[in-house]
C-alpha cells in the first residue's frame, strides 16, 4: 500500500501539468475537448493523492520505521487513532494532506461547475491544477518527500509529542486546513475572472458560498486551536499570540473583511479594486500559514537553519503569484472601475469600509509583530522580539471598535443614512448599552477594557435582537403566521442576512467571554491526601477543593511493547458554594520513550464561569503524595465556546442551500449578467 | 462625494494603528540573542546586564538539578545550538514546562546578572511538531 502511494505521488505530477497546461491552452483558444481533458485529470489527482494519503497512514498503521516520516512522529505504544492522524502531524504529511484537500475540493468545484460558469471554469480549473503542480513539485523535490527512506530500519520510533496526544489537536489542523484550502476556489476564480474580464459581480456570487464555507472552516479550526490549548496545555489560557496561532488567525482576518466588501460590490459595484487585493491577499496567507505552522520559520531565526529551504521556496512561490496578481490586476484596472461613490460618511458603505480598513490594520500589526523577529534581524542585524502585550495593546482597542461597527453596519442606512434612520435603529441600543454599562460599574466592575467591552456587546446584542424581533413581527402580522413560524420563514427567506446576525451575536458572546479573563482568579497550593483549598471567584462562588487521594496507573502493553504513558492522578471533590457538585481527576502523565511529561488539568463549568485545576508538582520522592494545585475561578471562559458554536450556526445558515421558491444563485444570476440590484442584505 | 472626509479617516485609521503598534513595541520589546551574542554583547555593553533579553538555547545534558534552599528552584546550563562549547547558568524559581527536560531546546527570558547568572522568569520549551530527529538519534 505504502509502495503504491509513493507511485501514485510520482504519476500525479506529470498529470497535474498536463492538466495545468491543457486547461489554459483550452481556455484561450476555445478547445473544449482540451478544457475537458484539463476538468478529468482534477477529479485523477483526487483519487492519486488519495491513494499517496493512504500509503502514507498504511506506513504508519503498518509501524514502517524505515519512513524518516514515520519513524518520526510514531512509535509502536501509539494509539491507532493518532497513527492515522500522523497523516498530519509533522510538516511532510500536512503537505500532503494539504494537496489532498485541495485536490478534493477543486473536484468539487470543477463538478458543480459542470454546466454552469463555464465561461470561468477553464482557466479556474488551470489555476487549481497550476497550485497543485507546485505542491507536488515541492513534494518530491523539496527534501520533504513522505516517502524518503532511511538506510537502515530504527526498531521504534520517535513517538508523537505528548502534548499532540490529544483529540482537539487531531482535529484542529485538518479544519484549518479545510478553510485554508477552500479559499483557493475564489481565489481561482478571481484569476480566471481577471484572465477573461470578467470583472463584474459574478465571479463572487458564484464563489460566495465557498468564501463561506473557508470562513467556516478557519473560524472553527481557529476555535479547535483554542480549546485544545485550553484543555491540554494546562495553563488556563485559550491564545498566547505564538507566531503559529497568529498565522492562522491572518487569513481570516483578511477573508472576514473580504466576506463584507464583497457586499458592497455586489449592491453598489464598488471596491472592485479592493476585492481582487483582498482575494489574494487571503489566499497567500493561507498558504503563508501552512508553511509557517509546519517549517518554524520563525523560531529558525536561532536553531533550526536547515529548514529555511522549503521556507524561501513558498516565499518564493508566494511572491511569484503576488507579482502575477498584481500585475493582473493592473492591466484590467478599467475594467476594475468602480461604479458608484460613496455619498455620505454616514452610511452603511461607510461603515464597511471602515471595518474593512480596521480588519486589515489588525491584519498588518499582528503580521508585523509575527514577523518582528525577522524584520529586526534584516534590519539591524539582531533579533527582537514582542510578546503578547504588543499584541493585545493593538488589537484590544481595535477589536473593540470593530465589534461596535459590528452593530452600526448591519442597520445603518445605505448611501446615506438620514437622522430618522439613525435614531430609529440606535436609540434603544444606546440606553441599554449606557444602562448596562451603569448597572456593571454600580456593581462594582472596575476593569475598564471588560467594561467597555461589556456596552459595546449590549449594544450591538440589543441591536440584532431588535432585528429579529421587528423582523419576526412584521412577518408574523402579514403572513398571519404564529411567533416560532414567521421567525423561521423571516430566516429562510434571507439566509444571508439573518446568519449574518446570528454570526454577530455569536462574536459579541465570544468577546464577552474574552473580557472575563479580566477576573481571573488564580491560588496555588500544595495539599496532602484529605487537605482541601477554596478559591472564591470573581462572580462571588466560592469553590472548595478537597484532594482526596492520587493514584499511579500503568496502561496494559503487548510484550515487548513499551508504555506510552505513566499516570499520576489526583481525585479531588468540589463543593460550590458548599454543595457537592462532582469529582475531578486531573492527572500528571510521563511518557518514557519521549522523556517528556504532560498535564492533564481538571475542569468544571457551568454557565458562567470555570473552575480550572492544574495539578502542578506530584511529589514523588518522598512518598507523602503531597500535591502542589493550582486552582483558578476563569469567569465567562464557556461563552466563549458557546459564542463559538453560535458563530458556526450563522455561518451554516447563511451558506445553506436557499431550498424552495429561490432558484439557486447562480442560475439566477446567469439570466440577469452585470451588476445586480440590491438583494437586501446585512 | 466628500473624498477629504474620507481620506482624515482613512488617515486617521492608519496613524491609529501605528500608534498602537509603536506603543505596543516599545512596550514589549526584547532582545532575542543566542548564547554567543549574549556573551558577546555583555563583554562589550555591560548595561545588558541590567535589561531583560530573550535567548534561546540547548540545555546541556546533566546539568539539570534543583537547589536544596527554596522548594521549586532548578538551575541549569543552557549551551548555543550552533557551539555547544558556549553556555551559561540559568535559574529559575517555577514549574518548569511539561515538555522540558535536561537536553530540551528553550528559550528563556529574564535578566543576565553581572554574577555570571541568568535569572529567568520564562522558560519555554520548543513544540516538537516542529522539528524531526537526526538519523544518529533515530537509530539509537
Amino acid at each position: 500500500m505504502t509502495i503504491l502511494g509513493e507511485v501514485a505521488l510520482w504519476i500525479a505530477l506529470p498529470i497535474a501539468l498536463w492538466g495545468t497546461v491543457v486547461s489554459f491552452v483550452g481556455g484561450r483558444f476555445r478547445r473544449s475537448d482540451l478544457v475537458l481533458s484539463g476538468e478529468r485529470t482534477v477529479y485523477m489527482l483526487t483519487l492519486l493523492l488519495a491513494v499517496v494519503s493512504a500509503g502514507i497512514i498504511a506506513a504508519f498503521l503498518g509501524n514502517q520505521y524505515e519512513y524518516r516520516y514515520v519513524a518520526n512522529y510514531s512509535n509502536r505504544e501509539l494509539d491507532t487513532y493518532f497513527k492515522v492522524a500522523g497523516l498530519w502531524a509533522g510538516q511532510r504529511g500536512s503537505l500532503v494532506f494539504w494537496t489532498l484537500l485541495l485536490s478534493v475540493f477543486s473536484s468539487i468545484a470543477v463538478f458543480t461547475n459542470r454546466r454552469r460558469n463555464r465561461e470561468f471554469m477553464p482557466y479556474v480549473s488551470g489555476t487549481l491544477l497550476g497550485l497543485l503542480s507546485f505542491l507536488l513539485v515541492v513534494l518530491l523535490f523539496a527534501d520533504v518527500n513522505p516517502f524518503e527512506r532511511m538506510g537502515f530500519t530504527p526498531v521504534n520510533g520517535r513517538g508523537l509529542n505528548p502534548q499532540l496526544q490529544n483529540a482537539w489537536m487531531t482535529i484542529h489542523p485538518p479544519t484549518l486546513y479545510l478553510g485554508f484550502t477552500a479559499f483557493a476556489v475564489p481565489f481561482a476564480f478571481a484569476v480566471s475572472a481577471l484572465l477573461t474580464n470578467r470583472l463584474d459581480s459574478r465571479w463572487i456570487a458564484v464563489t460566495r458560498r465557498w468564501i463561506l464555507l473557508s470562513w467556516f472552516f478557519l473560524t472553527n479550526g481557529i476555535i479547535f486551536g483554542m480549546r485544545w490549548a485550553y484543555v491540554e496545555l494546562g495553563w488556563g489560557g485559550y491564545w498566547f499570540w505564538d507566531p503559529v496561532e497568529n498565522a492562522s488567525l491572518l487569513p481570516w482576518l483578511t477573508a472576514t473583511a473580504f466576506l463584507h466588501s464583497i457586499q458592497i460590490q455586489e449592491n453598489r459595484g464598488m471596491l472592485k479594486v479592493w476585492n481582487m487585493g483582498l482575494v489574494v491577499t487571503t489566499f497567500l496567507l493561507t498558504i503563508f500559514a501552512t508553511f509557517l505552522t509546519r517549517s518554524g520559520l520563525i523560531e529558525s531565526v536561532h536553531s533550526f537553519a536547515e529548514n529555511l529551504r522549503i521556507a524561501y521556496i513558498f516565499l518564493g512561490f508566494m511572491g511569484g503569484l503576488a507579482a502575477f496578481s498584481a500585475v493582473l490586476i493592473v492591466y484590467r484596472l478599467p475594467s476594475l472601475r468602480s461604479e458608484n461613490q460613496i455619498q455620505s460618511f454616514v452610511s452603511r458603505e461607510s461603515a464597511f469600509l471602515f471595518n474593512n480598513l480596521l480588519l486589515v490594520g489588525v491584519t498588518f500589526a499582528v503580521a508585523w509583530g509575527t514577523l518582528f523577529p525577522l524584520i529586526t534581524e534584516g534590519f539591524f542585524g539582531e533579533t527582537r522580539n514582542v510578546g503578547p502585550p504588543y499584541f493585545n495593546s493593538v488589537n484590544i482597542p481595535i477589536g473593540l471598535i470593530l465589534l461596535a461597527l459590528m452593530g452600526i453596519g448591519p442597520v445603518i442606512a445605505w448611501r446615506r443614512a438620514s437622522k430618522r434612520n439613525l435614531r430609529r435603529n440606535f436609540t434603544v441600543p444606546v440606553v441599554v448599552a449606557a444602562g448596562t454599562c451603569g448597572a456593571l460599574a454600580v456593581v462594582g466592575v472596575r476593569h475598564t477594557m471588560a467594561l467597555t467591552t461589556f456596552t459595546i456587546a449590549a449594544f450591538v446584542m440589543t441591536i440584532v435582537v431588535t432585528e429579529f424581533w421587528k423582523g419576526t413581527r412584521a412577518r408574523a402580522r402579514i403572513a398571519g403566521e404564529g411567533v416560532l413560524h414567521a421567525l423561521r420563514s423571516l430566516v429562510r427567506r434571507n439566509r444571508r442576512r439573518w446568519g449574518g446576525y446570528i454570526v454577530h451575536a455569536g462574536v459579541v458572546i465570544v468577546f464577552t467571554g474574552l473580557a472575563g479573563a479580566a477576573f481571573d482568579i488564580r491560588v496555588e497550593q500544595e495539599l496532602a491526601p484529605g487537605e482541601a483549598m477554596t478559591v472564591r471567584s470573581a462572580l462571588g462562588t466560592e469553590y472548595r477543593l478537597v484532594y482526596e487521594s492520587l493514584s499511579h496507573s500503568r496502561p496494559r502493553v503487548a510484550e515487548g511493547e513499551r508504555e506510552n504513558d505513566w499516570r499520576w492522578t489526583a481525585l479531588l471533590t468540589v463543593y460550590r458554594g458548599g454543595e457537592r457538585v462532582g469529582i475531578l481527576r486531573p492527572e500528571r502523565r510521563f511518557y518514557p520513550v519521549m522523556e517528556s511529561q504532560s498535564t492533564e488539568v481538571g475542569i468544571t463549568s457551568t454557565a458562567f464561569e470555570d473552575m480550572y485545576v492544574i495539578p502542578k508538582e506530584v511529589d514523588l520522592e518522598s512518598g507523602s503524595e503531597r500535591v502542589t494545585f493550582e486552582a483558578k475561578a476563569l469567569p465567562l471562559v464557556p461563552w466563549i465556546w458557546y459564542g463559538g458554536l453560535i458563530v458556526t450556526i450563522g455561518a451554516l445558515i447563511g451558506m445553506w442551500p436557499a431550498a424552495g421558491v429561490a432558484a439557486p444563485v447562480s442560475a439566477r444570476r446567469r439570466s440577469r449578467p452585470g451588476p445586480l440590484p440590491a438583494p437586501a442584505t446585512g | 462625494m466628500k473624498n477629504g472626509r474620507f481620506v482624515v479617516g482613512l488617515v486617521g485609521v492608519a496613524a491609529m494603528v501605528a500608534w498602537l503598534m509603536w506603543t505596543g513595541i516599545s512596550d514589549s520589546m526584547v532582545y532575542y540573542l543566542t548564547p554567543g551574542e549574549l556573551l558577546e554583547r555583555v563583554e562589550s555593553e555591560p548595561t545588558f546586564h541590567e535589561i531583560g533579553v530573550k535567548v534561546g538555547g540547548r540545555v546541556v545534558e546533566g546539568s539539570w538539578a534543583r537547589r536544596q534552599s527554596g522548594a521549586g528552584t532548578h538551575e541549569f546550563l543552557v549551551s548555543d545550538l550552533e557551539d555547544p562549547e558556549v553556555s551559561f547558568a540559568v535559574r529559575y524559581g517555577d514549574i518548569l514546562p511539561d515538555t522540558f527536560n535536561d537536553k530540551a531546546e528553550v528559550v528563556v527570558e529574564g535578566i543576565y546578572g553581572a554574577d555570571g547568572i541568568f535569572r529567568a522568569h520564562t522558560v519555554l520549551t520548543k513544540c516538537g511538531s516542529r522539528f524531526e530527529a537526526a538519523e544518529e538519534e533515530l537509530a539509537a
